[in-house]
Order: structure tokens, then sequence, then C-alpha cells
């Protein structure tokens, strides 16, 4: 490919999104990807020390879930009528961060947007693992833990099996589809890359769990002629996969009649929400390990200015739907559905709606800034603040609708107690556990992909490029 | 198998061997290269992967059993809940779309595993280390009578190295 | 009820066919670990079934109203109390303080057994070394010759037993016993008996037209409340033609509430309006004393006329003057000819007989302080709590060498005793009560005592027959062999006259009638007393005086008004509420001449605004888990002073009012008192309801008429879009739903009507409730969480402060009007009360989102909540409009956790045919699912179809409003199938479509009688 250099266009400047022309100029030939990206690999002081606060945070949630399970649900916050609370607000979080990964590999690969390849694999397993913590809260959140497997469809004597007609229901199926997916998309992606280090790797013994990682992969031109089409369809799939999961988290409050969830605008909004809130993530992770793996000129300002420019896109798109809730609310008429909509901002909720839409729908509007866009220290604190504003948008939605049903007599409030936090520690501390021993284990970077994008030499130069 | 191997550092000069090797018809011709490079695949010119076959029909597969078992578990079992129908084929639709894309998805990769036969957990000649990092290799099936024609032609068109294997 | 009850067996033999049988009950009594077989004895009587319940006839002594009841005996364990529908007085209903007797016959904090003390403390003896200490006691005491000063204060108890006991002290040379009940309106009776010759004549509600209640609380605590609750909601269930009611008071108690008009006249002006109004003063005084508009004395004073011989005015004035206060009102019954209409002395009640007065038991105290009583009796009534500070109680009572208590709870007096000798409970007992005069009802243990107790007449037998020179006089065996051989018509008689509810008679011993000679000290009169606020002492609608504390079913229950469970308050008006700078729940320090106490604040438009009102109840320093160290004790504020009639004046005190640093939240259940326009409980006036013009506040053209049909099982609502082939009678097989089952379950459809018309938010129905359905009591101060892994939250109603009450069917209570009350006071405001419980919707809401069906829709109509396959995801909770579904946080059932709702031996009174839910499911109103299942089965067993109203629910069958009607709405010879239809009919949230299987019925407002001309 030959490297072009970006056309000012009218309006909003730097890489178009949703192209290729997103270049790694510091990237000379092949033998320097595998360098640089298999320097990442491989313990270091920090990272372990690093390992260990993740380690203790995930060791507070267990032991917290031990004495709840004891107790029974009473030791968290909840205050009926909110009856839901930091857990389900928790997990649509983490199903939320979920989503920026798929996006990224599935859906921007359709697009090719060339500034997906350096980030992907990151994303991609950052999907994974919030996954994965997000799949524990449904199961913590209900009163008898223990039977949590009735929910699955699985053959039993009675032959009784889930209501499907049940939201709760689609969420299981969602999740664990999207689960695995996610989780084999990873590891088709990561078959090439395994094969590079069992190649480079000396020491036999890890030489043949690669090799057996790896599959036996030797980059035939037959493998790769199956690969790229299996990764197509793979791609193909994940896309409407994507969309539908939080969706279908959605549904969960969507299909109740309670005043401030049941709303049509929720799948969109949603889905929306999750990709802000992904991207916001994907900053949180790669601009400090960039810096730290020395990774900057393949994650470069272009790059990060083309996520930014995805993260204002949502952020336009999660504020409208924060206001066409108001204007419904208004135009519907219903009483209920006023009552509770100016509780939740100007009412008992004032603080928590104002952090969500400071953080979601105030601050990024610095991204229009292309100053901002390509300063990562910006986006870095840009991004904690998203994680801050998409949790509160989930609380803002969870709990203030509860509490303001259509039964005055029935009336309430809600505070987690420090079991709820020790469960969001934990989250936290079971998410970056996983993730910190992905990045010292595997290539954060697509290195068959990278080799892609930088020109594969030739002894008559310039010619024969597609 | 027997067959000569040779590897290239150019793309270019790759792509040329592999067009010359597929004229003579030396022997059947296996492309090694670390990435997937659209020069190959032009010079190669396979036929389309059947992958997408595994692909439909897994789709097909999920998506009747998802409906499948959502109506069938709601009719053996019927109680009425809030009035709905006890088989409500628009709710049920998501369960036939998840179960579309997990089986779909997952004989995707089945396909590919089976198309390109991996799992490989056997040593394969033919291969070399440097073909995952920054060589491109071509291997050339053929008997050693033919062998020193492939090998000439390999080093014609400039690889760097030409090996025989037995 | 057995009749072969009475052949004369011996008392053992007698329980045993009793089926409350006892023998192994007896032995297993104190210890737990034997306890938790389903049947709790090896070989059961003959006439037991296991699992079949037994009913005995009893009378229920919580109140002096004497109300007959029916135990549900169970495998030799009462279970239940539900009123006796055979009672000329109760008629099947009961009240919540008569159904929480279960819980103090189980109550785990009793005496076990006899106990003396031993330095501080009291340990347990035996009773023989029981008896033989209290013999040479007594003993003592007559060597000495003070056995004349000897003092027995007994709780008031109509019957036999006074007499008997003064016969036993008569014999011992001791003077007859004191008879006290704190609660009884004494200055009432007084008045009753100078103006009318009784002391508690019949009140005629029926025949009312017009009802004026000075202060007199007659749907909380007055008087005799289910009779008097009974016939007020009959007469106002009428509608056309029901008696108008106005409450004159300075503070508006629930059955203010009930009034269609307020007049919130200053405390202690009672005089001076009732002189207007019989025309001994001008309505100008009275409007100057009393702070009430001329006009609306005027209009009062013409109400009265116009109402003719309809007029009942009633009074339960409280203060200084209150006797007096009394004997005027009683003029203008007299004066509107009433008297026999609607006040019938006639037909008086029988129950305050040789009662004696607050005056006389400070009388004894005095003596005691002078040391000059040398023993003293003590026997369920608690001083120590129920006398104000200022008497002294107990620095007298401790000049008392030999206190001897028969209190079976450790109560205030009890613990200050030498000598324990705990008393049966009444379910345990033997005895008799007068209800109207010339009936008494009889009284007959249910199961043999729980502990080593002793009934105190079987031990003051037995106490005589150590005693040479009255052996001779007491030969018999026990209380019950006396108590027949007295029995006119002996055994045989007997054993009739207990399956009665009542029987024509009177006390086989007469009770000495007392001259109440009231000593000086009377209260001061109200206005001369210092401060700037009027000091509003009333009893407790749910504790009374503290003796329901110990019970946490009572502690629970929200106050009917306040809505504040297991904790003190003092009302304050909003407006005041704001001049004081307070907020929600901070402390305020109510200070009189008698004394302090520091409480939360809590917001009441229902109070003047000079006025702050206290409830009795609690600030127990003693008695046991449930009531120590909750809340503050009213009485401390009281001074110690009484009327004419010698009762105490609860209301005759100023005192001042300090803002405290600190607050805490309320305990209470309400989330919103407005009902946002929402239309839960509605009202219409009786123009409307006569077809005169649409119903403004809802705006229906015709009012009421539910939306939708009851139509059988699945074709009901329900089935509009489910139908499919289910209501299809040709359909295929569709289990239990098909129309052709055997079960025929598909034909009915359940359903229940709740008129607010007469619903007076008296919450039995709630006690009930609990009762039934074995519903775990969260706010005891145990039962909370851990707010750090260290600290636990001790708070009295921890849980309830979070929301987490278990009621399955609570009392809303909602006002209309008056919003303004910040800023201005007004008297005119409506209060709806709303029992909701689960709504049976046909499109219930909270069916389709349960994952794992652990609710859905049964062919008879019952959303179905399934325990043990609930998970608890708590989606249906949140999808459930009405919010009736009530979550186990805890494990209340769990023994071994410290949340655990029934310890030893509560539980011996769970309902066995109710599972006790687990911890982390859902659960919520089944409809009394058992009850029905029951009746089924019985029908069945008996070959015949279930016939109309033959059961109910426990919600229904207690409710003394006759409110709530259940039964099957698809079959029309059922009641509720007719009301259900009623022009008054209406769902709660209607607009929702979930198709709501409780139909409420509109209150109906009637305009205020004394409207002035201005409002």
């Amino acid at each position: 490919m030959a490297s072009v250099t970006h056309p000012v266009r009218e309006g909003i400047r730097g890489p178009n999104i949703a192209s290729a022309d997103v270049q790694l100029p510091a990237v000379k030939d092949y033998e320097q990807v595998d360098r640089e990206i298999i320097a990442t690999l491989g313990f270091t002081k920090k990272w372990f020390m690093g390992l260990m606060v993740a380690v203790l945070g995930m060791l507070i949630g267990m032991s917290a879930w031990i004495y709840q399970i004891y107790w029974g649900l009473g030791q968290a916050g909840y205050e009926p009528p909110v009856m839901w609370g930091n857990y389900i607000i928790t997990f649509v979080f983490w199903v939320g961060i979920g989503h920026a990964g798929t996006l990224i590999s599935a859906i921007l690969y359709l697009f090719r947007a060339g500034f997906r390849t350096s980030i992907y694999r990151a994303a991609e397993a950052m999907t994974v693992f919030a996954v994965m913590t997000a799949g524990l809260f449904p199961i913590i959140h209900i009163g008898r833990p223990w039977k949590f497997f009735w929910l699955l469809p699985y053959p039993n004597w009675r032959l009784l099996f889930p209501n499907f007609k049940s939201p709760l229901v689609w969420d299981v199926f969602a999740i664990s589809t999207y689960l695995t997916i996610s989780t084999t998309f990873l590891y088709i992606g990561l078959i090439p890359d395994i094969a590079v280090l069992r190649d480079k790797e000396t020491n036999p013994a890890r030489k043949r769990i690669l090799a057996i990682l790896s599959l036996g992969w030797r980059n035939s031109d037959r493998e790769w002629r199956h690969f790229a089409k299996a990764y197509l369809f793979l791609a193909a799939f994940s896309t409407p996969l994507v969309l539908s999961v939080h969706s279908v988290v959605s549904f969960d409050f969507a299909m109740s009649l309670v005043p401030g969830w049941h709303a049509s605008i929720f799948p969109p909004y949603f889905v929306a929400g999750a990709i802000f809130s992904g991207f916001a993530m994907v900053w949180t992770i790669t601009i400090p390990m960039r810096k730290w793996f020395r990774l900057e000129h393949y994650i470069t300002l272009n790059h990060l200015d083309a996520t930014a420019k995805v993260v204002l896109f949502t952020s336009l798109v999660v504020g409208c739907a924060y206001m066409i809730e108001f204007f419904i609310a208004w135009y519907s008429g219903v009483r209920p559905e006023q009552e509770f909509f100016w509780n939740r901002v100007f009412g008992q909720w004032w603080w928590a709606a104002w952090i969500m839409l400071l953080c979601n729908m105030a601050l990024p509007m610095s991204l229009w800034s292309q100053k901002l866009r390509r300063n990562p220290t910006w986006l870095f604190v840009l991004s904690i603040f998203i994680n801050l504003g998409m949790w509160f948008e989930r609380f803002v939605i969870v709990v203030p609708s509860l509490s303001h049903e259509f039964e005055p007599w029935q009336w309430g409030s809600y505070l987690p107690s420090w079991i709820d936090m020790s469960f969001l520690i934990g989250s936290f501390g079971w998410f970056f556990m996983w993730f910190l021993l992905f990045v010292k284990q595997l290539p954060v970077m697509a290195i068959a992909e990278l080799k892609e994008i930088v020109a594969p030499r030739r002894k008559h130069a310039g010619g024969g490029h597609h | 198998m027997q067959g000569v191997v040779g590897a290239f550092h150019e793309i270019d000069t790759t792509c040329a061997a592999i067009e010359d090797l597929k004229k003579k018809k030396i022997g059947d011709v296996t492309v090694y290269s670390p990435t997937i490079r659209h020069e190959l695949e032009h010079a190669i010119d396979a036929p389309v992967s059947v992958v997408r076959r595994f692909t439909l029909i897994g789709g097909l597969l999920g998506v009747s059993f998802g409906y499948w078992i959502a109506i069938w578990s709601s009719e053996y079992w019927p109680l009425v809940t809030g009035g709905k129908a006890i088989a409500s084929w628009i709710p049920y639709t998501i369960i036939g779309f998840e179960v579309m894309v997990l089986v779909g998805a997952l004989s995707t990769v089945a396909g590919m595993f089976i198309n390109s036969r991996i799992p490989r957990l056997t040593a394969t000649t033919g291969y070399d280390v440097r073909f995952s990092g920054g060589y491109f290799g071509i291997f050339v099936a053929c008997d050693a009578v033919k062998a020193p024609q492939a090998e000439a032609l390999l080093i014609q068109h400039g690889a760097v190295e030409v090996r025989r294997e037995a | 009820m057995s009749t072969e009850a009475g052949t004369g067996v011996k008392r053992r033999d007698f329980l045993k066919i009793l089926g409350a049988t006892g023998a192994t009950t007896a032995v297993v009594g104190c210890s737990s670990e034997k306890v938790g077989k389903l049947i709790p004895y090896v070989v059961s009587p003959d006439n037991t079934v296991p699992g079949v319940s037994a009913y005995y006839a009893t009378t229920c002594r919580e109140c002096a109203a004497a109300c007959g009841v029916l135990a549900e005996v169970r495998d030799g364990r009462p279970i239940k109390l539900e009123g006796n529908p055979e009672h000329p007085m109760n008629r099947g209903a009961i009240c919540a303080i008569g159904l929480s007797a279960m819980q103090g016959v189980y109550n785990p904090d009793r005496y076990r057994s006899p106990m003396v003390r031993e330095g501080n403390a009291l340990k347990p003896i035996t009773w023989d070394k029981a008896y033989a200490l209290l013999a040479t006691r007594i003993g003592e005491v007559k060597s000495q010759g003070t056995v004349g000063n000897v003092v027995f204060v007994n709780q008031h108890e109509s019957g036999t037993f006074p007499g008997f006991v003064d016969q036993w002290l008569a014999a011992q040379g001791m003077p007859a016993h004191l008879s006290v009940d704190s609660l009884a309106p004494g200055a009432t009776i007084a008045a009753n008996q100078k103006a009318y010759g009784v002391a508690w004549p019949a009140l005629d509600f029926g025949a009312a037209k017009l009802i004026v209640s000075f202060g007199a609380d007659f749907l909380d605590g007055w008087g005799h409340t289910v009779p008097q609750q009974l016939d007020w909601a009959d007469a106002r269930g009428k509608i056309e033609g029901a008696p108008q009611f106005v409450y004159i008071g300075a503070r508006r108690s629930l059955t203010g509430l009930n009034a269609d008009q307020w007049i919130a006249a200053k405390p202690g002006s009672e005089m001076a309006l009732c002189a207007a109004l019989v025309g001994q003063g001008t309505a100008a005084a009275a409007s100057e004393a009393s702070d009430v508009p001329v006009a609306t004395i005027e209009a009062l004073a013409a109400a009265i006329t116009k109402a003719g011989s309809g007029v009942m005015a009633l009074s339960g004035v409280t203060t200084a003057d209150a006797v007096e206060c009394g004997v005027m009102v009683a003029d203008i019954n007299k004066k509107a000819g009433s008297v026999g209409v609607t006040i019938k002395p006639a037909a008086a009640h029988g129950g305050y007989a040789g009662m004696a007065s607050y005056a006389d038991l400070a009388g004894a105290v005095q003596r005691m302080g002078a040391g000059s009583v040398p023993l003293v009796f003590v026997r369920g009534a608690n001083p120590a709590h129920t006398m104000p500070k200022s008497a002294g109680f107990a620095a007298a009572f401790a000049k008392v060498p030999f206190k001897v208590s028969f209190s079976s709870m450790p109560d205030e007096t009890t613990v200050l005793c030498d000598l324990v000798l705990p008393d049966n409970h009444w379910l345990e007992s033997w005895g008799d009560a007068v209800t109207t005069a010339g009936q008494i009802g009889l009284q007959q243990p249910t199961l043999d005592p729980v502990f080593d107790t002793k009934a105190t007449a079987d031990v003051l037998i037995d106490v005589a027959k150590r005693d040479q020179a009255l052996a001779a006089r007491y030969t018999v065996t026990d209380y019950r062999t006396w108590y027949i051989s007295k029995f006119p018509g002996g055994s045989t008689a007997f054993a009739t006259a207990l399956t009665k509810a009542t029987i024509a008679g009177s006390p086989l011993v007469a009770t000495t009638p007392r001259s109440s000679t009231a000593p000086a000290s009377l209260a001061p009169a109200l206005a001369s007393t210092a401060g700037e606020f009027f000091v509003h002492v009333y009893p407790s609608a749910t504790l009374g005086d503290g003796r329901g504390a110990n019970k946490p079913w009572l502690q629970e229950l929200p106050d009917p008004v306040t809505k504040i469970a297991w904790q003190s308050w003092v009302e304050v008006h909003p407006q005041t509420f704001r001049k004081l700078g307070l907020r929600e729940g901070q402390h305020l320090t109510v200070e009189t001449t008698s004394g302090k106490v520091t409480v939360p604040a809590y917001q009441y438009m229902g109070v003047r605004t000079d006025t702050v009102a206290l409830a009795l109840g609690l600030g127990h320093t003693a008695y046991g888990r449930f009531a120590q160290n909750i809340g503050v004790n009213a009485y401390d504020l009281v001074p110690h002073g009484w009327d004419t009639s010698g009762a105490l004046s609860l209301t005759a005190s100023k005192g001042k009012l300090t803002v405290a640093p600190d607050a805490s939240q309320l305990v209470t259940t309400e989330g919103s008192a407005r009902q946002h326009g929402r239309g839960i409980g509605q009202a219409m006036t009786l123009e409307e309801l006569q077809g005169g013009g649409g119903d403004e506040e809802h705006g229906h053209s015709i009012p009421g008429l539910p939306s939708q049909d009851f139509l059988s099982g699945l074709k009901s609502p329900i089935a509009a879009d489910a139908q499919g082939d289910f209501a299809n009678p040709d359909g295929k097989s569709t289990g239990m739903y098909d129309p052709k089952h055997s079960s025929g379950m598909e034909s009915r459809r359940w359903a229940m009507t709740i008129d607010l018309a007469r619903c007076t938010g008296c919450s039995a129905c709630v006690t009930a409730c609990y009762s039934e359905n074995n519903i775990p009591t969260v706010g005891a101060p145990y039962q909370g969480r851990a707010l750090s892994p260290s600290t636990w939250d001790e708070r009295p109603g921890a849980n309830i402060i979070k929301g987490r009450e278990m009621a399955w069917i609570r009392l809303e209570r909602y006002y209309e009007g008056n919003e303004n009350t910040a800023n201005e006071f007004s008297p005119d405001f409506d209060t709806r009360f709303v029992p909701m419980m689960c709504q049976h919707c046909g499109n219930a809401p909270c069916e389709p989102v349960c994952p794992v069906y652990a609710t859905y829709h049964s062919p008879d109509g019952l959303n179905v909540q399934v325990y043990n396959r609930c998970v608890g995801t708590r989606y249906c909770s949140n999808n459930c409009p009405y919010k009736v579904r009530y979550f186990n946080w805890f494990g209340y059932g769990e023994p071994e956790r410290k949340q655990y709702a029934w310890p030893e031996p509560m539980h011996w009174g769970l309902n066995p045919d109710v599972t006790v839910r687990g911890k982390g499911v859902m659960e919520k109103c089944t409809f009394c699912v058992q009850r029905i299942r029951e009746a089924e089965h019985r029908a069945k067993a008996e070959g015949r179809p279930v016939k109309a109203d033959e059961f109910t629910t426990a919600c229904a069958q207690a409710c003394p409003s006759r409110a709530i009607v259940f039964g099957d709405a698809a079959d029309e010879n059922w009641t509720v199938s007719k009301l259900a239809y009623d022009r008054r009919a209406y769902h709660v949230f209607e607009e929702l479509n979930a198709f709501t299987a409780v139909v409420y019925l509109k209150k109906i407002n009637h305009p205020a009688p004394a409207a002035s001309a201005k409002a």
C-alpha cells in the first residue's frame, strides 16, 4: 500500500474512520513486527505487582459472595421496591464494555476500517473478559444462586424447561452465545500469531505447548484461504450478534411496564451506549499499554483520532436518546411517566442523572477539537469519566425507575451497601486479572494482520501493488 | 512426501516463481506466507473456499432447533403466563436467532478446520519456521527425477535457499 | 367443642378429649430439641385426625369486651384464633390484638417455671418450694396481724374469677382485690353511671343519624372496638341513610379519620362546646374557649336538632373535668331523646363491673410508700409501666417486704417482685367472662400449658390447702372442678354450654361492687398548666398501654394513623414542624411538669398546631426481647392526677418542646401519603351514586362498573389474547386448563371485593394474614443486616426502614385535600384506607417475566407462586404495578440465622398448611389457596360441589368491618359475584389492563354535617 497523506476535508479533520488510510509509517518490515510485538511478552516486576492488585480485588469480591450466600441478599443495599440494584447495574455495565471488541473486530472488519488492525486484538480480549465478568452478576444477583442452572434449557427428568417468554431467558441465550462466539473469534485470529511465537520459541517445552495451541498452523495458501473465508463469515455473524446482545439486555427493561423502562427506544439506545462505553474502555486499556509496551508507532495518534470520532458519534446518539426519553415522557401524557422523569432529573435522583449527563453528553463534546482527539492524556482522562458516566447511566435507568413506580405508597430509595461495593471492586479485579495474564502470554496485536499493512520486500520497488 | 522447497525474501519474485511453476506443471505447489497477500492469491488463483456451505447449513439447523425447543417445551408443559399465548412466535424469534448464530458460527469454524486440515499435530515436510516470519516459501511436490528442474526454476526466480525434501 | 367433653372426667383426660393433648406437648414444653415432629405425640387421642383442625370455642381476654373466639387447634396446638360467628357481640370478627394472643401463649420470654428472688436476679424453683415459701410469708403476715393491709392488684377482668379471689382473700383475712385496667375509659364509665345508670350502654349505630364524638375513639380502643366497629360498618355500609359523623378533639385519631367532619377543638374546651350545644352557654363563649368558629358550632347545634332522636353523642374526654363533660354530653342525647334509640342502657355491657380506679391504685401505692403494706400480689396488671413516673410506684413498691407476681411475662412490675408464680395464658385456662348483661362466655383451655405454669385460681386453692384453717373450705382439686360443681346444671349442662358462644347467666360468684372513693389530688385544670403546647397522650391502637409490646405481630403492625412500627414518635402539625425548623425524624424533647421524653418528630396534619400527640405502649425497660428498650413511655409526661371518677387524666397537661440535635429514620411503611391522582383509593358522593352526574374525580360517566366480566378461569379476560386451544371447549387436552378436566378448576374465578365505605383502616386483616400465612416479622432489633464486617444494624425496625416488611396485605392510608398544610391549618381533609394485596391479575405482568415458571396462572384464576421453583430474580416484583410481592432477604425461617422470626416456641403457632418460605425466594398473597383447596377437598370427600360462601380468606374472616368479601366471581351464587358489579366498583390501575381479580367499591364521602356557611 502506498502511504496516503491525509487530505484536509471540510468540517472534521483527520483520518476517515471508514477507510483504510491509517498508516504505520514507522514500521518498516515483517521482522520488525515480529521483534517488537514479541518484545511485549514475558513477565516484569511492574506487571506482577499489577496482577497482585487485581487478584486482591477479585478476592474481596469472592469473600463478599460467600458472605452474601450465607446470610442472604439482605446484606446488599436493596430497598424494596428497588429490587434490582448494583448487581444488575454492574452487569449491564460490563456487557456494554464487552461490545467494543467484537464491534471493532467484526463490524469495522466488514467496513475495512484500517485503524482497527492495531487495536482489535486488545479490544477482543477485553470483550471476552468483560463478558466473563458480566456473566457472573446475574448469578450473584439472584436469591438462590445455587439454583441458577434452572435458567438453562437442560434436559431434566420432568422435562420442565425455562420460560422462553422471559427476557431473562433471552439474556441467558444472548450472553452465552456472545461469550462463545467472541471467544472463538479471538482464538481463530490468534492461531497464526501463536504459530509465529511457536517458530520463534527456543524453549522446547513452551514450543510444544505453542505448537498444540497453534493447531499445527503452517501458513500454507490452503490454510490462509479457508481462514480468510471463515473469518469473514464469523465477522458477518458477529455483527448482528453484537447488536442483538445489548438489545436483548435492554429488553429486560423495555419489556416490563415500569415507567422509565417501558420504552421502544431502548435497544438502539443501549447499543449506542455499549459501543460508547466499550471504546472508552479500549482507551483506558490501550493508552497506557501503547506507552508501557512502546507501541506508539503501532497505535498512532491517527488511531486514537479515529476512535475518538466513534466515541464522539456514539456520545451524540446516547445524548439524543436521553433527550428523546424526556420528550416522550412529556408527550405521552402518562402521569406516572412524567412524574418519574421529573423525579429522575430534578428530584430524589438529580445527582446521579447529572453525573450521567455531564460525563456522557457534555465532556465528550471536547472531541470536536482535533487537538484533544490527538491528546492521549486527555483521552485517558476522558475515558475514566465516560466509564463512570456509563455506570451511572445504568444506575439512573435501574434504580430511580423502580423507586418511583405506579404505587405511591411503595415509593422508596436505594443505597448500595459495603457488600455491593465489594462486588464492584471484585469485578474490576477479576477483569484485570484475566487481561493482565493475557497481555504477557499472547500478542496484544495481530502480527499476521499487521503484516498485511506493512509493505513486503520487493526486488522491483513500487510495482505490483493491487 | 517428496519435493523441493524454496525460501524467498521478496514477494514479487515469489509470485513470478508460482506462475512459472504452474505453467511448467512440475507438480503441486504449496505456498507459505507469513500473512495474506493479494499478490499471492492472484498468483495461486485457487477455487473459492467451501466454508460458506458449512455456515449456511449450520445457521439453518440452529434457527430451526431454537424455535423447536422453545415451542415444544412450552407445549409440553402448558402454563399460562400473563395471558400470553402458550407458544409465542415473536419472542421465540430471539431464541431462534441466538441459536442460529451459535450453531452457524461454530460450524463455520468446523468447516475451516476440516478444509484446512487442522489441527495438524504431526511434523510436516516442506515447512520452515521462517515462513511465519519474514520469508515466503514455495513447496513443489515432485519425485527425484523432476526435482533438479524445480530447483533450477526456483533458484532462477531468486530463491534465497532451496532444499530438497525426502 | 365435643359434647362428650363434660362427663365429669378428670382434667387431664378431659384435655385429651379436647385434643389439646398434651401430655407430650406439656413434656416437651420447655425443650426445643424434642419438638419439630409433624405430630407432637406418638399415640394420638381418639378424636384428633393428624392434619385436620379441631375448633374450640373460648372467650378472648385481651380486653374487657370479651369477644367469643374459636381456636383452631391442629394436633394439640392452637395455630390461629378466629372470631366465633355465633357470638352475639363480635359475630365472627376479631381484631389484631385478639389475633396476637397466639404470640402471647407462645411467647419465648414467658417464665418457664416459678421464680424466686436471689440477690438481684430471679431464679427458677419448684412449685412445692414456691408454695412453701408463700405459705410461710402469709403465716408471718398473719402473725404480725397486718394481714388487713395486704394488697392484691389484678388486671381487671369480668366473670367468676374476681369473686373467687375476693372469697379467698376474705378467708385469709385480706381486703378485696383491686381490679385495675389502665385502658378502661374510667371517666366515660362514671359519666354513664351518672347519666344512664349503667357502665356501658349498647351503642346502636344503625339507628343513628348523626354521631358526635368528643374524643371517643370507638374504632380504636375506646370501649369494645370489635362490636362497635361491626355496627358502625354495617350502618355506614347502608350508604343511603348512613349515619353522619362529627369528631371533636385536638387530634384526629383513627376514629377521627373515619369521620365526615373534624372539629379541631382546643384540648380541655369540650365542656364549653357541650354547654353551647345543650344551651347552657353561648356559641360565642364556646368559640372563644375552643377556637372553633361560631358558625361551625351553630351548624353543629342545628345538625343535632335536625337529627332528633338519631343523635348519638359520645364522650371519651380524658381531661380533669372528664366526668362532668361526659354527663353534659349525655344531656345532648337526653335532650334529643335518643336515649333508648341510639344509646341503649337496657342492653348494657357488664364487663366493667367491680373495676377499681386509678385513684384506688394510687391510694394503695401511697400505703406501700408508707411502708404499711406487708405483702403484695400482682396479677396481669403492670403498674410499674402504666403509672406515671410521678406516681413513684417503683420506690413505694420497693418498700413492700414481700412481693408476689402471678404474671407469666417478665414485665416491669414482675421483675421487681420476690416470688413469681406464673399464671397460665387464657388460652390455657378455664374461666368465664361477662359480655352483655345477663350473658356469660365460657373459657376453656385449648392446649396443656406450654411451660411449667399454673392457673392462679389453682395456685390459690393449693395455697389454701396448706393452711389448716382453710383446708376445710378448699376441698376441691382445682378451679375447674370447683367451677363445674357451682355451675347450674352441673357437668352435663357445662359440657353443652362449652359448645356455645355465650349462655344466659351471670358470674357464679357475684363481684363485690366497689364504691370508688376518689382521694384528693385531682388533675390540674388543663388551662392552668405551663407550657406553650398541649401534650395529647393517647393509648396506642395496637399496643394499648404497652401490654401488646411483647408481641412482634403488634409491633410490626404499623399504627393505623401514622403507619409507624417498632418506634415511638411525636405528632407535630406540619406548620409547627416548619416553624420549629424540624426535619423528618429529628428528635424532639417534650417536657411537662411530670417528666420529659425525647422522640423522633412526625408530621401529622391531623393534630392542632398548638398540640403535640404521643402514643402510649412503648418504652419498656423489661417485658421480653420484643419490647425492651424500644421507644419511650409516654406515661412519663402524664401528671399523677385524676378526674372525679378517679381515672388518670391523660390529656391534662401542657408542655414545652425543645429540638434535639440528633435524628433517627422513621420506621414507617408509608412511601407517599398522597395518591397523585392515580385513583388507588377512590371515593364518590351520594349524589353521584344516585346517578346525579358523573364522577368528577375520575371522570367516569357512570360511577364504578368494572370494565371486565368475570368469566370462568381462562375465559376471564386473561384469555383475551391467550385462549388459543385453551378457551375452546373442543380444543385438545390442555391439562388442568381443560374445561373438561375432572378438577373442574377451569370453571371458577376466585375474586375479592373490598368495600372502602366500610373499611376503617383498623388493620386486623394484616395481622390475620400474618397468622394464617406464617409471614415472618422482620422488625425485631436482632433481625437487622451488617453495616460493616463487624457492626450490625440493631435499630428496631431496621428492615422496615429498608422497606423490607413482608405484609402480604397492607393498609395504605392516603390523604386527599389540604395540600397547603405546611402553611395553614385546616381540619378538612379526606382519608382513604386501601387494603392492598396481590390483585391476582388476569393478565398478570409478573408471570411472563419469570424465567423459571415460578409464577403462573392457575385455571381457577389464581396468580400462583411456586416457592420451590423460585430462584429469586425479583423481576416479577419489578413488573408488579401494585408492588405486592415480598422477597425473603434473609433466612427468616432458619433457626440458625439471627434473623429467625419464630424463636422457640413461637413456631408452634405456625400454620402447618403453609410453607415457611426459605431465604432468597419471592412470596405474596395467595388468596389463602390452602383454604380454597381445603374446602374443595372437603366438598369432594362429601361428594358435593363447594357451596357458595362456604369458606373465606383469613383477612375477610377477621375483618371487623366486613369490608372484604371473597369468593368465586364466575358463580352468581357467591356474594362476591354480586358485589363485583356494584355501581361503586372499580379496579386499581384499570388503565394497565391487568384485569385484576380484586374489585374495590368506592368510598362514599358524606357532606360535613356541621358545614358552616363559609366552610
